[in-house]
């Protein structure tokens, strides 16, 4: 069932292994224990005290009893689940695009997908609420053009919720499929072709399920990044659209029943724990080491992995097959002259719908650029007038250009430590084998999966005893711990998407470990390594939480700088700075790409 | 009073802190070198306030006008919306980040339920300028620093003479119609859907639950937008995405300011106050008490009042207010007398309860 044993066997003997194993997940696990798992058992145990400190059941009592705590556990996973699905759908056709552009093309759309990245969430919920409101810019134009009559109801209901959700983490998705994609031989595709497959047989059958790693960790860490998001829902949703993390963190600021919050934190970690077993089962994210099928060929194994690796035949072969005749009958209605022009057509298709999901995520930020030249005191569409007064309030206040140093230093510092740590931790989970693998993974993934609130209440009281409290530092090592999951989800992907015969192959022509590894299997999995250092970055560089609660405020990052400006009203000084980092990052991007152009030439 | 002082010393705590610690000594043994050094010794207080304009405020009512006096430092740190949850973590793990705090009276009932401030005033008894503040508007454990009203606003340019007058108006669709939202929060909600179903003020506490659900029945599907956020509601009444919402009136100035076409309704406004706090056991309390003195007097109360539409405390204030901004300031004796005050000593008992009933409800 497991191939990672095969080329373990290289290593020298059984006792070194063990050593660079442990030598290579080591740090992670205990980095976890001190800052992630000490800080969160303690809110974990309370859940069993009553304000007594008495041994007590009375917390889970009152979550049997009253059904309403359930049905927003449901609603949550639902809308994880929602999330994910679209976060799939409409970005795997972004990333096959950049997968099979040239080089040069996808550093310039990659700009355009990790635009929602760049535009702070506050500022990119209300800009939805300017945008698709009952008075919002795109009702005002299809009632001025006449298409509607009514304004649609596009915010503000689940529709508003999946709207704001998807646009947010679909670049997660996209990158992460793209980092798995690119390492896919096009030669493959083009042998199905020689061997007579139609371009949709070719595509479900022989690149689909090579992508399917991509799909699973892109689509997990959706999953569960979703699950800790409260703010898009509250302000684009309707009634019903409740979170579990909002009701955590009523409990814990405003009951002050801590107990009770800890056990609704068990109650979403059982949970997601079940769905994630039984999600590793059918995709095997965390035994899988090829791309294909290949795995839960018995059915009492693994019933669940082998029902979907049957399931996921039929399909491909399904989709195949469909496509197959969808192309016939269009040669029937359209009969074409020569085959290259069938595969044009089948391109224009691709190019089409990526450009509409890449304008879905672009969309926003674009709006943001002209609203931060506004008069107005508020962001609304269209701007009023043309000014530059919120760049003069942002250059008048030393405050903001400090903020947002000091967040690009926390999250360049935390991204990098949670790359140290996670990197190595992502090798040993994609080559080798030991058992309890599946919850090795599960532990080091589970820091995104526990809402942060109770992260940053633990880490309070630790940092309070060790004198870290108030101190970046101490801000950094938190953010590393939601680092560590984002790194060992997307690069445990492209590990696995990537051939160690390559590695076998630079073995046998006399490279050693360390030669290997610096010149065949990192330039390899680049892109996938970059992905993970950029989402460490951005959950860093956006979060709130952490930083307030473990520096009481006294160290002032770009997202509690926005907040603060945000208590009365948004202001388009907020749509100012989303500006100005959208700028920043989109030329760091392009300079960058032509920087290592230039040096891929001369040499 | 006397009552307060008897649950401050709860076994419950003691137990629960001696649980905290075990859980963090591993911890504390791997991290030593990384030491922060006392400040204490300093004259200085640091106080958590709500942020953005008020910290601008503060700084010109109090901040830089005590240190001018006293010599004594106070910085003001924002914290995030509710803080309660941090300084009770503040509290329980001995760390005085902040030394005070200005918290709404609802989250200091919960401070003081659970013993976790101290007495505003010096053993000898309060000051004469805490003193001027009437005694409804402060505690043991608090000066009322500002007075906010939760109110209807609306959009005149949609409902123009037409606008509703009272709570039962805002659920009267038919004889004020257009796009409603309501806060998706059990406070002041449902207070509003009693007094629309003709309860009179003075008999409004206790809360009757199971009349206000089914007050809110009424009017569930006539709402658009639940909000959630004060940020929210300026947006919402500046772009005109509602009618009419219930919000407070500092938030909705800010779209009126901004020349939106909205009014404040006075009548029958809900109100409760903010104010200076200090945290149980900070070594520097007796600064606190002192800045708490200075922050009681009416002439300084004034100085913020121009960066915030909040009403203070101290009737004095409004001899040095200009009789515009009085127009737009909760505590202005013309609506005064025409409120409801919030009974945070019932929110502090219920505030539980009310929440899940009012989720359940919700999902209903």
């Amino acid at each position: 069932m497991n191939i990672a044993t095969q080329d373990g066997s290289r290593a020298p003997s059984r006792l070194s292994r063990l050593v660079t194993r442990h030598g290579r997940i080591a740090p992670a696990l205990l980095f976890l224990a001190v800052f992630f798992v000490l800080p969160v058992s303690m809110l974990f145990g309370l859940s069993f005290l009553d304000s007594d400190g008495t041994l007590t059941l009375e917390h889970y009592q009152r979550l049997w009893d009253k059904p309403v705590y359930m049905k927003v556990l449901g609603i949550t996973l639902k809308t994880a689940a929602w999330t994910t699905a679209l976060c799939i759908l409409g970005g795997y056709p972004i990333a096959y695009l950049l997968a099979t552009v040239a080089k040069t093309t996808r550093a310039r759309l990659t700009i355009l997908v990790l635009m929602p990245f760049w535009t702070s969430f506050l500022v990119r919920t209300f800009a939805w609420i300017v945008l698709l409101g009952r008075k919002g810019a795109v009702n005002t134009f299809l009632l001025d053009i006449g298409v509607i009559e009514q304004p649609i109801k596009m915010i503000f209901n689940f529709t508003g919720v999946m709207i704001g959700m998807s646009h947010a983490l679909m670049p997660l998705a996209v990158l992460t499929m793209l980092s798995v994609m690119e390492g896919i031989d096009a030669n493959l595709s083009k042998a199905g072709s020689t061997m007579g497959a139609r371009g949709g047989q070719t595509f479900w059958r022989v690149y689909f399920p090579l992508s399917v790693p991509g799909i699973a960790a892109g689509g997990m860490l959706v999953f569960i990044t979703s699950l800790g998001f409260f703010i898009t829902p509250a302000l684009l949703g309707g009634a019903r659209d409740s979170m579990i993390v909002q009701t955590i963190i009523f409990q814990i600021k405003e009951i002050l029943n801590w107990g009770f919050a800890g056990a609704i934190g068990v109650l979403l970690m059982v949970a997601v724990l079940i769905i994630f077993f039984v999600y590793d089962k059918l995709l095997g994210l965390s035994t899988l080491s090829g791309g294909e099928a290949k795995r839960a060929t018995s059915l009492s194994k693994n019933p669940i992995g082998y029902v979907g690796a049957q399931v996921g035949g039929m399909f491909t072969r399904g989709m195949g097959t469909l496509f197959e005749w969808i192309g016939l009958a269009i040669e029937r209605i359209f009969p074409r002259r020569a085959d290259k022009r069938h595969a044009d057509s089948g391109r224009i298709a691709i190019w089409a719908v990526g450009l509409l999901m890449m304008a879905f995520l672009a969309l926003p930020a674009l709006f943001i650029i002209p609203v931060s030249f506004t008069e107005s005191g508020f962001l609304g569409w269209p701007p009023q007038g043309f000014s530059l007064k919120w760049y003069q309030a942002l250059a008048d206040t030393p405050v903001w250009a400090n903020a947002a140093l000091r967040s690009f230093t926390v999250a360049i510092l935390a991204s990098s430590l949670g790359m140290l740590l996670g990197v190595p931790a992502a090798f040993m989970l994609a080559r080798s084998s030991f058992s309890g693998k599946g919850a090795v993974f599960a532990f080091l993934v589970s820091p995104i999966i526990i809402p942060n609130i109770f992260i940053a209440v633990g880490l309070f009281f630790l940092y309070a005893k060790i004198g870290l409290v108030g101190t970046t530092i101490g801000l950094i090592l938190g953010h590393t711990v939601l680092a560590i999951p984002y790194v060992v989800i997307t690069v445990l992907a492209v590990v696995k998407g990537y051939d160690q015969n390559l590695d076998m192959a630079a073995f046998t022509l006399g490279a050693n470990r360390k030669q290997t590894l610096l010149r065949v299997t990192l330039p390899m999995i680049r892109s996938g390594m970059i992905a993970a250092f950029m989402f460490a970055f951005i959950i860093s560089f956006d979060e709130l939480t952490i930083a307030l609660f473990v520096t009481g405020g006294e160290v002032t990052t770009l997202p509690k700088q926005m907040w603060d400006d945000a208590l009365l009203r948004v202001s388009p000084a907020l749509a100012a700075v989303a500006t100005l980092l959208l700028l920043f990052m989109s030329a760091f991007i392009l300079v960058s790409e032509i920087i290592k152009r230039r040096a891929a030439k001369r040499s | 009073m006397t009552n307060s002082k008897s649950r401050n010393t709860r076994l419950g705590d003691v137990s629960r802190r001696a649980f905290l610690g075990t859980s963090v000594a591993s911890a504390a043994l791997l991290a030593t070198p990384f030491i922060k050094p006392s400040w204490a010794s300093e004259r200085k207080i640091t106080v958590r306030d709500p942020g953005g304009p008020f910290t601008a405020g503060f700084v010109q009512a109090y901040y830089e006008p005590f240190r001018a006096e006293t010599g004594i430092e106070v910085i003001g740190i924002q914290g995030e919306h509710e803080p309660t949850g941090m300084i009770k973590a503040m509290i329980e793990a001995g760390n005085y980040t902040w030394d005070g705090a200005l918290l709404s009276k609802s989250s200091h009932q919960s401070l003081v339920n659970l013993g976790y401030l101290e007495p505003i005033a010096p053993q000898g008894g309060p000051g004469p300028n805490l003193s001027e503040v009437p005694e409804d508007l402060r505690g043991e454990f608090i000066l009322g620093n500002d007075v906010y009203a939760t109110l209807i606003a609306y959009r005149t340019d949609v409902l123009g003479d037409n606008g509703p007058n009272s709570w039962a108006d805002f659920w009267d669709i038919d004889k004020v119609p257009g796009a409603r939202a309501m806060r998706k929060h059990p406070f002041d909600t449902m207070e509003q859907a009693l007094l629309a179903d003709g309860v009179a003020p003075a008999d409004l506490y206790p809360l009757d639950f199971d009349r206000a659900f089914a007050s809110l029945d009424k009017i569930k599907d006539s709402i658009d937008i639940w909000w959630t956020g004060g940020a929210q509601t300026s947006q919402l009444l500046n772009a005109g995405e509602v009618d009419l919402l219930p919000t407070w009136n500092g938030r909705a100035q800010v779209a009126v300011d901004e020349g939106a076409p909205v009014k404040l309704v006075w009548d029958g406004a809900l109100y409760t106050y903010e104010g200076w706090t200090i945290l149980k056991g900070t070594p520097n309390a007796d600064l606190m008490r002192e800045f708490i003195e200075f922050a009681a007097q009416g002439k300084q109360q004034a100085l913020f009042t121009p960066h915030v539409a909040y009403g203070p405390t101290n009737p004095s204030a409004f001899e040095y207010i200009d009789p515009e901004r009085a127009k737009v300031l909760p505590t202005n004796p013309a609506y005064l007398p025409k409120m409801v005050a919030v009974d945070t000593d019932f929110w502090g008992a219920h505030k539980d309860e009310a929440a899940e009933r009012f989720e359940a409800w919700l999902l209903s």
